[in-house]
C-alpha cells in the first residue's frame, strides 16, 4: 500500500508538472514575435479603467493603419513607486504618471532623453482636481477644507511618500489656507501650514496609492476622503453611497505621460509607442478619459459646452506654480527635509 | 526545530561508537571522493549563502549603508517603534492562543472517534492549502465595518475588527493554525495509552496525567510549533496587508510598514526594521534551543 | 495512543470547543468566499476566471511553483544532506539558518532582488531581464520556499544514521549506488512532503513576487497579485474565484500531503517500536 501510495502521489506531481510545461509552451499573446509587438504601460493607479479601454482602441486603430498586432502589458501602481520601479529596471515603453516630478525622476535617471514637455499641451494628458468624497447624506456635514480640521473626524488620504495623489491633496489643502480661502487661518504660508497641522492629526489609514485609499473609504473607514475627483464620480456612477464635496479653492490637478527613449530604442516599440502617446490627446481618447470622470485638456473637447455640468467651475482653481512648480515642492516641500515631510512626521511619528 | 534535529544529529554520532566487532569500518573515504565531498559540500553551502546569507548581508548593509547612527534613527522612528511593538505582541498574543487551542485540537484528533472528525482533518489543513492573501480577503469579507458581523462589533462593543489589532490576530490564528496542531499530533501519538491509563488511575485526575504524562511528552512539539508560528507571524505580509489598516501607530505592522518604506525607496529603513525582526526571531530561538539542551543535558 | 470514544462530559466539552473554534475561525470564511464568488451566479463567475489575464496569471504561478518545487527538490535534498551527514564548524549556526525565510519579509526579499539584478545593479545582465521579470520572480520564490524540503528530510536522514551507507560501503557499493537505493528510498515520503509543501507556499506567494515583479499584466502578474488588482478593480466575482481556484489547486495538493502525513505518522510509531528493540 506504500507503493500505492507513493505511486499516486508521485502521478500527482508528475501530471502538475506537466500540466505546467504544457501551459508555458502554449501560444499565447504576450509574445513578442515579430512583426507582432508588444508595449508595456507603467501608470499610477488611478485610471486604470480609462486604459482599460483605451488600449483595445488604440491596438485596433494601429492594427488597421500599419498590420501590426499590438499586445500591450500594464502595471498600475502609486506614481511615485511606479516611478522608482522605472527606474530601478521595470522596462516601460510608455510611462502615464500623477506628478511632472515622477517623470522627471526617469528623466534624472537618464531614461528619458527627449524634452517631454514640449507640445501644445505640455505633455499633460489630463487634468482633474481634488475633491471630497463624504457618505450619503453627508452626516458629518463637511462643505469646504475648514470642516476637515474639526476634531473628532477621521479623514483618508494616501501616503505622500508613495502616491502622487496624495501630494496633490495635501498641496490643495495647503493652497487654499494660504491663499486665504479657509477661515480662520491666515492668508500666508504659516497660516498654510497651522492648516495642514489640524488636518494631519485627522488622518486615518495612509495607502500606497490614490485607488487604495479611496478603496479603504468604501469599506466604511473614515468620514471623508480627499481624493481625485475622477475617482469620486466615478464611484458615484457605480453606485458607492457616497457624495462629492467640491471645496471652494483646489488645485488643477495635471498628468503627465511621456515615452520612455532607452527602452523604446532597446525594444524597438518607439513609432508605436509615440503613436500610442499622441493617441491619447486625439478627441476620441479625450472623450474617453471623460468617460472615467478626468477633465481634458484637449481644446475642442474641453471647449464642450456640455461638460460644464460634468465639471463645475470654482470659485478659486490654482496650479503648481502656486508653489513654485514641481521642482521646488519635491524638494521644499516633499523632500526629505521638506517642510510636510516633517509636518508629518511630527504629527504622525513618521 | 533546530533542537530535534540537533538530537537526532547528535544520536547518530553516539551510535556510531557503538561498532560491531570484527568489521573494519575505514576511517576516511578515499582521496578520489574527497573532492566529491568538497563539491558537493561547496554546492550546498553556496546554495544556503545565496537564499539566505546574501539576502541577510545586503539587508544589513542597505539598513547600515548611512551609518550607524542614521540605522539606529530608522530603528527608533515612533512609527517603526511601534509596528515592531505591534508585530511583537500580535505575534504573542497569537502565539499563545495558538499553541493552547492547536495542542488542544491535536488531543482530541488524536485521542478520540467522533463523527465529523474528517471535516475538523480538513478545516485545520486549510490554512496551509489557502494562500495568505486570500485569508485576509475572507476576513474582510466576513468582518469588515460594513459587514453585518463587523458591524455589529463596531456600534454593540465598540471594537473595530477589521483594520485594527484585533483583525489582525484573528489573520493570524488562521494562517497559523495547522502549525502548532500537525506539529503536536505525531508526539501524541506516540504517547503509550498504557502509561497514561496508568497515570490516570494513580493520580486520579486528568489534570495530573496532563501534568505528568501528556505534558513532558509534546512539550518539544509544543516549543517547535509555537515558535515556528511566531517566527511566520513576524515575517507574516499576504494576509495582513489586506486586514491591517496601515494607520502608522495605531494598526500598521512590522511587515507592513516595510513594505511602505520599500515602496517609499527608504531601503534604509525597510531594511532596519527587517534586521530587528530577524534579529529578535534568531534570539528567541536561540534562547529557546539553549533552554531545552540545558534540560536535557 | 489509541483512539477511543468520547466518555464523560469533559470530552464533549473539549471536542466542543475545538469544533466551534474550528468552524468560526476556518469555515465560515471559507464559505463566505465560496458565496462572495458565487454572488452573481456561476454564469458570472465562470467568464470572470476564464478571462486572458486569469489565465495567464495563472500560467505564472503554476510555473514559478513547478519550478522553485524542482529546484528546491534537489538542491534542498543537497543541504540536509550536508547539514546532517557532514562535520564542520558552525554547522549549528547553519542549520537555524535554514529556517529564516520564514522570519525575513518576503518583501524584502523581492527589494534585495532588485537591488541585486535591476537597473545598475551588481549581478544585472544588460538585456536578460531579471528584476521586473519571470526570471527575478522565480528566484523570489525559490528563496522563499527554501527552507521546507531541507526541513523535512534533515530529521529523517539523521534519524536514519549513517550505518547502513557505511554497510554499503563496506560491501563495495559506490557512493551513487549507495545514495540511490539505500538513503533515497527512505527520504521519499519525506522529500515528497517538502515538496508538496514547497508548492503550496510557492502558489500563495505574494510579498516577493510583486516587489520583484512589479504587477505587470500579461507578464508578472502572478494569480495573488491578480486577486489583489481584482479587488482594487473591484472585481470581486474574479477575485473570490480566482482565490477559490487557487486555494482548489492547493487542496489537492494538500489531499496528498495528508495522505503521506499518516504514512509517516504510522511509519513514526513503527520506527519507534524497532528502536525500543
Amino acid at each position: 500500500m506504500f507503493n500505492q501510495i507513493r505511486r499516486n502521489s508521485l502521478r500527482v506531481v508528475l501530471a502538475l508538472s506537466l500540466l505546467a510545461v504544457l501551459l508555458a509552451a502554449a501560444p499565447h499573446g504576450a509574445r513578442a514575435d515579430q512583426p507582432d509587438l508588444t508595449l508595456t504601460l507603467a501608470a499610477y493607479s488611478v485610471p486604470r479603467a480609462a486604459y482599460a479601454e483605451l488600449i483595445p482602441l488604440f491596438t485596433k486603430q494601429w492594427l488597421d493603419k500599419t498590420g501590426q498586432k499590438l499586445t500591450f502589458q500594464q502595471s498600475f501602481a502609486g506614481s511615485g513607486a511606479q516611478a522608482r520601479a522605472v527606474v530601478g529596471g521595470l522596462d516601460a515603453d510608455v510611462v502615464a504618471l500623477s506628478l511632472e516630478t515622477d517623470v522627471n525622476a526617469i528623466v534624472k535617471a537618464g531614461l528619458i532623453s527627449h524634452d517631454w514637455q514640449k507640445g501644445d499641451y505640455k505633455g499633460f494628458v489630463t487634468d482633474s482636481i481634488v475633491a471630497l468624497a463624504v457618505r450619503k447624506d453627508n452626516p458629518k456635514h463637511i462643505k469646504d477644507w475648514i470642516d476637515l480640521a474639526q476634531h473628532p473626524l477621521e479623514v483618508i488620504t494616501p501616503d505622500p511618500t508613495t502616491s502622487g495623489g496624495a501630494q496633490w491633496n495635501i498641496l490643495a489643502a495647503y493652497g487654499a489656507a494660504r491663499r486665504g480661502f479657509v477661515t480662520g487661518y491666515d492668508k500666508s504660508d504659516d497660516g498654510g501650514l497651522k492648516f495642514l497641522t489640524e488636518l494631519f492629526k485627522n488622518l486615518t489609514v495612509l495607502d500606497k496609492d490614490g485607488q487604495s485609499s479611496y478603496l479603504t473609504f468604501q469599506k466604511g473607514i473614515g468620514d471623508v476622503a480627499i481624493n481625485y475627483e475622477n475617482v469620486i464620480l466615478s464611484a458615484i456612477a457605480a453606485g458607492d453611497e457616497i457624495e462629492i464635496v467640491y471645496p471652494t479653492s483646489t488645485i488643477l490637478i495635471e498628468n503627465p505621460v511621456a515615452v520612455v527613449d532607452t527602452v523604446v530604442d532597446k525594444h524597438g516599440t518607439r513609432a508605436a509607442a509615440e503613436a500610442f502617446v499622441n493617441f491619447l490627446f486625439t478627441p476620441d481618447a479625450q472623450r474617453i478619459f471623460v468617460k472615467y470622470d478626468f477633465r481634458p485638456v484637449e481644446t475642442t473637447v474641453a471647449a464642450d459646452k456640455l461638460l460644464a455640468t460634468q465639471f463645475p467651475t470654482f470659485t478659486d482653481l490654482f496650479k503648481i506654480d502656486e508653489f513654485g512648480g514641481w521642482d521646488k515642492v519635491s524638494k521644499e516641500i516633499f523632500g526629505k527635509d521638506g517642510k510636510v515631510t516633517a509636518l508629518l512626521n511630527t504629527v504622525k511619528g513618521q | 526545530m533546530a533542537t530535534q534535529i540537533s538530537a537526532a544529529v547528535n544520536s547518530t554520532v553516539t551510535t556510531r561508537s557503538g561498532i560491531k566487532p570484527g568489521l573494519r569500518i575505514p576511517q576516511h573515504p578515499p582521496t578520489t571522493a574527497r573532492w566529491g565531498v568538497l563539491g558537493l559540500r561547496f554546492a550546498a553551502l553556496s546554495y544556503l549563502a545565496a537564499c539566505v546569507l546574501i539576502p541577510l548581508l545586503i539587508i544589513s548593509i542597505a539598513g547600515l549603508r548611512e551609518g550607524l547612527d542614521v540605522f539606529v534613527q530608522n530603528i527608533t522612528r515612533p512609527a517603526a517603534i511601534h509596528a515592531i511593538g505591534l508585530s511583537l505582541w500580535t505575534a504573542g498574543l497569537m502565539t499563545a492562543l495558538n499553541t493552547v487551542m492547536g495542542a488542544l485540537t491535536a488531543w482530541i484528533l488524536v485521542r478520540f472517534r467522533f463523527p465529523g472528525k474528517m471535516l475538523l482533518n480538513a478545516l485545520v489543513d486549510l490554512p496551509f492549502a489557502i494562500p495568505t492573501l486570500v485569508a485576509g480577503v475572507m476576513l474582510v469579507l466576513l468582518l469588515g465595518p460594513q459587514t453585518a458581523l463587523g458591524g455589529l462589533f463596531e456600534h454593540t462593543f465598540g471594537v473595530r475588527l477589521l483594520f485594527a489589532p484585533p483583525g489582525i490576530v484573528l489573520a493570524l490564528l488562521f494562517v497559523s493554525y495547522p502549525l502548532v496542531v500537525r506539529t503536536v499530533q505525531p508526539a501524541l501519538h506516540q504517547l503509550d495509552s498504557d502509561q497514561m491509563e496508568a497515570a490516570y488511575t494513580l493520580g486520579g485526575s486528568g489534570w495530573y496525567t496532563f501534568r505528568r504524562v501528556v505534558f513532558p511528552a509534546i512539550r518539544p512539539a509544543l516549543l517547535t510549533g509555537a515558535l515556528l508560528s511566531f517566527a511566520r507571524a513576524l515575517g507574516e505580509f499576504g494576509a495582513v496587508v489586506i486586514v491591517a489598516g496601515n494607520i502608522p501607530m495605531r494598526s500598521q505592522l512590522a511587515s507592513v510598514y516595510i513594505y511602505g518604506q520599500v515602496e517609499a525607496g527608504d531601503l534604509g529603513a525597510a531594511s532596519g526594521v527587517s534586521v530587528v525582526l530577524l534579529f529578535i526571531a534568531f534570539a528567541l530561538t536561540f534562547w529557546v534551543d539553549w533552554r531545552e539542551r540545558r534540560r536535557h543535558a | 495512543m489509541r483512539e477511543v470514544r468520547p466518555r464523560l462530559p469533559i470530552h464533549y466539552l473539549l471536542i466542543g470547543i475545538v469544533a466551534i473554534y474550528a468552524i468560526a475561525l476556518v469555515g465560515i470564511p471559507t464559505a463566505a468566499i465560496i458565496g462572495g464568488a458565487l454572488n452573481k451566479g456561476i454564469a458570472a463567475l465562470v467568464m470572470a476566471v476564464t478571462a486572458p489575464d486569469v489565465i495567464h496569471a495563472f500560467e505564472v504561478t503554476v510555473l514559478l511553483a513547478v519550478g522553485a518545487g524542482a529546484f528546491n527538490l534537489v538542491a534542498g535534498l543537497l543541504l540536509a544532506w550536508v547539514l546532517v551527514r557532514h562535520e564542520f564548524r558552525g554547522k549549528q549556526l547553519l542549520i537555524a539558518l535554514v529556517d529564516a525565510p520564514f522570519v525575513i519579509s518576503p518583501v524584502i526579499i523581492g527589494a534585495v532582488l532588485i537591488i541585486v539584478f535591476g537597473r545598475g545593479g551588481w549581478l544585472s545582465i544588460p538585456n536578460v531581464p531579471i528584476a521586473f521579470a519571470l526570471p527575478g520572480m522565480m528566484i523570489a520564490v525559490i528563496i522563499v520556499t527554501m527552507p521546507f524540503v531541507a526541513r523535512e528530510v534533515m530529521p529523517v536522514l539523521a534519524a536514519l544514521g549513517p550505518e547502513q551507507e557505511e554497510g554499503a560501503f563496506t560491501l563495495g557499493a559506490g557512493r551513487w549506488y549507495t545514495f540511490r537505493r539505500i538513503v533515497l528510498p527512505e527520504l521519499r515520503i519525506a522529500l515528497l512532503y517538502g515538496l508538496a509543501l514547497t508548492f503550496s507556499r510557492a502558489l500563495g506567494e505574494f510579498g516577493a513576487v510583486i516587489v520583484v515583479g512589479g504587477a505587470i499584466q500579461g507578464l508578472t502578474e502572478t494569480a495573488t497579485v491578480y486577486i489583489f488588482r481584482a479587488l482594487d478593480d473591484r472585481n470581486t466575482v474574479g477575485a473570490y474565484g480566482a482565490a477559490i481556484i487557487l486555494a482548489g489547486l492547493s487542496v489537492i495538493l494538500l489531499n496528498v500531503i495528508e495522505r503521506l502525513n499518516r504514512r509517516r505518522l504510522s511509519r513514526h510509531t513503527a520506527t519507534s517500536g524497532a528502536a525500543s528493540e
